[in-house]
């Protein structure tokens, strides 16, 4: 199926190279269209356009792992101040182990 | 006596720690979940474990959900779908007439959903449009059509909290794991601590994340008291199992006596055993008795 996008986060780049994949971290930089997140480990994406991201909040972006372990940002949602990134650390892992409901292969 | 008084104190936690049947439908599965709403097609082969559930899902689950014959309820890990309730992103919007049609992505597939305009219904001021990349909780029943599949949607709302989107795929997850393995045999009611918290306007606008930790780390806990029983409360318990209670319950003062605790303590013991569903009042409201064989 090509329309899943595992959840992931920054020490799983790696074995997602090439691949779109859904990516939640808390933004620590912005310059120009490059930003700084914060996901078990520091990503760096790429956005087309100038973006909205806000330092501080938790973003959710959908974008494509190069393999410089860079991130082409295809759409990003802001999530917020209060998103506890325990939780989501937490759900990776379980997305991992029993892929059955969640992802092929 | 007035147990609203300790409401805004630390007894709130015990709830929301999700012990012994307080917290989600992951242990009272096959409850009483949208009962009311229930079996609009009214199939009559349901069983009754399923017949009235509300079961969280990913859209994965939803697309390799098995059919045994074409007429016949989906399946999913062998047992029949009723309700189902998903979160996910929108990914487009066709609005006709009738129907609103929405495709649907939540990482793990894609898929329709269809809500019926109703007629009668107040247009939805601008506001209220779901829009595309927006994260919508939906309910709704799982229907096949020319054989694609579609999940007719009773309610669509926004979610406002992000934390509800992983929440869902873990209370997913929990459900799944429950269904194909069983339930967890010694943290059968810590886990029960992933399920639902709703606050006040029902839907889990505010969904407490509590639990996962005690799911996960709390190993060698006593089998003896509740999660997260607080020293008066087992101490309330100790006395209790001490002596065999009557089945008109016992009166409060007595249980002081018995526990040595002041009458203060013993209701503040009872307001917490209350909450986890383990103790009620018999002849009037100074008489409790504890179900201390559910501990």
């Amino acid at each position: 199926m090509t329309e899943q996008t595992p959840r992931i986060n920054a020490p799983l780049l790696q074995q997602y190279i090439g691949r779109t994949i859904r990516l939640v971290g808390k933004v620590s930089d912005v310059q120009g269209n490059g930003a700084t997140l914060d996901s078990s480990g520091v990503v760096t994406v790429y956005l087309d356009r100038d973006s909205n991201l806000k330092i501080g909040n938790a973003v959710e972006i959908v974008g494509k792992v190069n393999p410089d372990l860079t991130v082409k940002v295809l759409t990003s949602t802001d999530f917020g101040e209060n998103l506890d990134m325990r939780v989501y650390e937490d759900l990776v892992g379980i997305c991992q182990q029993y892929k059955e409901i969640f992802y092929d292969s | 006596m007035d147990y609203g008084n300790y409401g805004g104190g630390g007894y709130t936690s015990y709830g929301a720690g999700g012990g012994v049947g307080a917290g989600g439908f992951s242990i009272n599965y096959g409850g009483s979940q949208g009962g009311s709403q229930a079996s609009p097609g009214g199939s009559a082969s349901r069983g009754g474990r399923s017949a009235s559930t509300l079961r969280p899902v990913t859209i994965k689950q939803v697309l390799e959900a098995t059919q045994p014959h074409p007429e016949a309820e989906f399946k999913i890990d062998d047992v029949e779908l009723t309700q189902l309730t998903l979160v996910a992103q929108i990914r487009s919007v066709s609005e006709q007439a009738t129907n609103h049609t929405y495709k649907m992505d939540d990482g793990t597939g894609s898929l329709e959903v269809k809500r019926w305009v109703e007629a009668t219904a107040i247009p939805d001021g601008p506001s209220q449009k779901l829009q595309p990349n927006q994260y919508v909780r939906v309910l709704g029943t799982l229907k096949a059509f020319g054989g694609k599949r579609h999940l007719g949607a009773h309610h669509i709302r926004p979610i406002t909290d992000f934390n509800e989107i992983h929440y869902h795929l873990l209370e997913a997850t929990a459900i799944h794991l429950q269904l194909t393995k069983g339930p967890p045999e010694q943290f059968g009611q810590t886990t029960g601590g992933v399920g639902h918290q709703m606050h006040g306007q029902g839907h889990g606008r505010d969904v407490a994340m509590g639990g996962m930790g005690a799911a996960a780390g709390g190993g060698g806990g006593s089998r003896q008291y509740p999660p997260d029983a607080s020293f008066h409360c087992k101490k309330l318990i100790d006395a209790v199992r001490s002596k065999p209670q009557h089945t008109d319950g016992t009166h409060v003062n007595t249980l002081a006596q018995m526990s040595g605790l002041s009458l203060s303590e013993v209701e503040k013991a009872i307001y917490e055993l209350t909450a986890a569903g383990l103790v009620y009042t018999t002849l009037d409201d100074n008489h409790v008795k504890i179900l201390e064989e559910q501990i």
